[in-house]
C-alpha cells in the first residue's frame, strides 16, 4: 500500500499547478448607446497616457487642463493626494468620487495604462474610469 | 532461556509516523490542485508597484483572456474554453451575456501587459455591449518583479 501512496503523492505533486497571485482593480462599465460619450456629473480631470519605451517607467503623464506637467506615476498620485478634499476644512480641489478619466493612446501598453490607474487608486479615487484611445 | 528469547527478537521500522505524513501531503496536494483556475491562461500580467489593487473573491465569474501576439498585437479571446477570433466581438459578447444570465457577476480582464490599449478598449466596449452593466475587474499580477 505504501508504493501505491508513494506514487499517488509523487503524481499529485507533478500534477499541481499552483495559482499565480492575482489581484484587480474593480471597474464599472456603464450603458450608453452605440456612438454616444459618456456623460459625467462633474467635469472630469482628464489623464493622457502615453508609451514612450517598453520599460516599467518608459511612459509620459499629461493632465487636460491649466496644470503643471506630470513628470512620473509617483507625481501623479502625489498630485492628487495633495488636491483631494477629504471633507469640511479640506482645500482640496476633487472630492474623492470626482470622475477621473483615463485616456490612453491607442499604442499605449496596457501595464503602463494600468499604472496610471493604479496611481489614482492609490490616491484614494473611486471614480475611475478608462476612456477610448486619443 | 534468556539467549532464546532475545534471538527471537525482529526489528521492525516503524512505518506509520511516515504513513501518516504521506497521506497529509497527498490530501494537500488533492485539495490544492482543485483550486487552480482553469479559466486563467497563462500570461504576463501587468503588476504595478504598490498596487491598490484587492483579490476579487466573487465565486462565479467570467473570465476574458486577450492572447497577445508579439508587439502588442492580439491573436484572439478566450473566454470560458471558448477560442474566439479576434474579429468576432460579437461572439464575446454573447458569451459574456449568456454566463452573465446564468449567474456570474463580474468579468475578469487578463491581458499581457505588452497589449496595446486600443486592443483592450475594444474588448470593454464588447463586454459594455452585454447590457447589464456588469462590474469588470482589471487582473494584475499582485506579485513584485
Amino acid at each position: 500500500m505504501i508504493d501505491v501512496v508513494f506514487l499517488l503523492l509523487i503524481y499529485f505533486m507533478v500534477a499541481t499547478e499552483f495559482k499565480t497571485a492575482e489581484q484587480s482593480f474593480p471597474m464599472d462599465v456603464p450603458l450608453r448607446q452605440h456612438g454616444q460619450t459618456l456623460m459625467l456629473d462633474d467635469e472630469p480631470l482628464v489623464i493622457v497616457v502615453e508609451s514612450a519605451g517598453v520599460g516599467e517607467h518608459d511612459l509620459r503623464l499629461r493632465l487636460v487642463g491649466p496644470w503643471d506637467p506630470i513628470a512620473s506615476i509617483e507625481a501623479l498620485t502625489e498630485f492628487l493626494q495633495t488636491n483631494r478634499a477629504d471633507g469640511f476644512g479640506s482645500y482640496g480641489l476633487f472630492t474623492p468620487t470626482h470622475p477621473i478619466l483615463i485616456k490612453p493612446t491607442s499604442d499605449t501598453r496596457w501595464d503602463h495604462t494600468l499604472a496610471a490607474y493604479n496611481a489614482v487608486a492609490r490616491a484614494k479615487y473611486t471614480n475611475i474610469t478608462l476612456d477610448q484611445p486619443s | 532461556m534468556a539467549n532464546r528469547k532475545l534471538s527471537q527478537i525482529s526489528l521492525n521500522a516503524n512505518m506509520t509516523p511516515m504513513i501518516d505524513v504521506t497521506f497529509l501531503l497527498i490530501v494537500f496536494f488533492v485539495v490544492v490542485s482543485q483550486i487552480v483556475d482553469r479559466d486563467a491562461i497563462p500570461m504576463d500580467l501587468p503588476a504595478p508597484d504598490h498596487a491598490a489593487a484587492a483579490i476579487s473573491v466573487v465565486p462565479d465569474k467570467v473570465v476574458v483572456n486577450i492572447v497577445q501576439l508579439e508587439n502588442g498585437e492580439v491573436a484572439g479571446i478566450i473566454v470560458g474554453g471558448h477560442s474566439i477570433a479576434w474579429d468576432a466581438m460579437d461572439t464575446l459578447t454573447e458569451i459574456v451575456k449568456t454566463r452573465l444570465q446564468g449567474g456570474a457577476t463580474e468579468v475578469h480582464l487578463r491581458a499581457d501587459r505588452a497589449t496595446k490599449y486600443a486592443h483592450i478598449h475594444e474588448v470593454i466596449e464588447a463586454i459594455r455591449a452585454v447590457g447589464t452593466t456588469p462590474r469588470l475587474q482589471l487582473v494584475i499580477n499582485s506579485e513584485q518583479r
